[in-house]
């Protein structure tokens, strides 16, 4: 009993550090660039 | 007083800069506090009076920087002789002294970016509204810099949604040690009228910075942008921050902090990303900039001294940058001190 709930609590703090690691992030811009702001509104 | 105006260098814009002579009194010379009193003292031709418990680093400090900088041997809170104070020491030592500097009708510009004192740096607006003294919150690169491009940007919108803010990088030990622990904290965002308590560490999002940061992973943190921003524009929906980090910098990030940090700090970027309606449609501003962050945050804050001295702030009491400045000519007179903020031109999002 006692080994299958360490068993359960490594198991479940395994998929949380994972979880925890990999986040939930989205896409990153695929196209498009920087340019400096210039003129006279620093459009 | 004078003014004259100044074309912004690299650019094809105008600033308005003073060419009255100002004192300022720093409190704090560490890695953000020596570029300031340089930015003063070279671009400004102002006094500076240096404050710091660190004998040895004020003295190297001042020495570098001429006759025009002295030191002030007192207590830091000892009463100053000068027009405005910068408070760019480390964080959670500001609120006190920034009390008493307002108490004796002494403006202040405060660098922190921890959120314990930004809330209490704010919560001094009616103190300083019955003196008419300016107290400038989060006069650095973010907030700070991130303040004025995210006012920039809502410029372009008839009405404000989303902001999202997200910086790499860290000034100095003292700022690196900040942005360790902000990591470790919850984050404070605000979402639909009302703060919104994350963990620190979550939220992952790949940001793109300027060249050459580029692509970063970012994650929420205790930082204090949204308590700035929020005021600026009431009607905002959403208002978020990250911070770059790596798996270790999260891994680690509620121990003390095991590894040295480069005195001056390296590269860093900050990022705006604004989301609004314009002309009837959905539409989202990006604009960025790239510069070591404490250079970044020196010139912030000497240009807010400067605007104090000027009398260009828009209000008396304690806000941020947002609500305080003519972005446009902050970021002119950014421009000319060689901190250039970029537009992020395409795809914001796949």
């Amino acid at each position: 009993m006692i080994r299958r709930a360490m068993v359960a609590i490594g198991m479940g703090a395994l998929v949380a550090a994972a979880v925890r690691l990999r986040g939930s992030g989205v896409a990153p811009p695929r196209s498009g660039g920087w340019r400096e702001l210039s003129g006279p509104g620093l459009d | 007083m004078s003014l004259h105006l100044v074309r912004a260098a690299g650019a094809n814009s105008l600033a308005l800069v003073s060419t009255d002579m100002a004192r300022i009194g720093i409190l704090g010379v560490g890695a953000v506090g020596a570029r300031l009193a340089r930015q003063l003292v070279s671009t400004d031709d102002d006094d500076v009076v240096l404050r710091d418990e660190r004998r040895t680093r004020v003295e190297m400090v001042a020495q570098s920087l001429g006759e025009r900088a002295s030191i002030n041997r007192g207590a830091l809170d000892d009463p100053l002789d000068v027009d405005v104070v910068v408070l760019s020491g480390p964080a959670r030592t500001q609120t006190h002294l920034a009390e008493r500097f307002v108490r004796q009708g002494i403006h202040v510009v405060s660098t922190s970016d921890d959120v314990t004192d930004v809330k209490a740096l704010l919560a001094l607006d009616s103190q300083a509204r019955e003196r008419n003294v300016h107290v400038v919150v989060g006069a650095g690169f973010a907030p700070g810099l991130t303040c004025v491009l995210a006012a920039h940007a809502t410029k372009k919108f008839e009405q404000i949604d989303e902001i999202h803010i997200a910086k790499s990088g860290t000034g100095g030990p003292a700022c690196a040690r900040q942005h360790h622990r902000a990591l470790g904290r919850g984050a404070i965002d605000w979402r639909d009228g009302a703060w919104d308590f994350r963990p620190g560490g979550s939220g992952r999002e790949l940001c793109w910075f300027p060249d050459p940061i580029g692509p970063q992973d970012c994650y929420r943190a205790e930082l204090p942008d949204a308590l700035v921003l929020v005021p600026a524009f009431p009607d905002v929906r959403r208002v978020t921050s990250r911070v770059s980090a790596t798996r270790r910098d999260r891994l680690t990030s509620r121990l003390p902090m095991l590894w040295p940090t480069d005195p001056e700090g390296g590269p860093g970027a900050v990022r705006v990303e604004v989301r609004g309606r314009s002309e009837g449609r959905g539409s989202v501003v990006v604009y960025g900039a790239m510069d070591r962050p404490a250079v970044a945050a020196g010139a912030v804050a000497a240009v807010a001294s400067r605007f104090i001295v000027d009398g260009a702030l828009n209000r008396v009491g304690a806000a941020g940058l947002a609500e305080s400045v003519d972005s446009l000519a902050f970021l002119a007179e950014l421009a000319r001190r060689g901190v250039r903020a970029a537009v992020f031109e395409g795809e914001s999002r796949a």
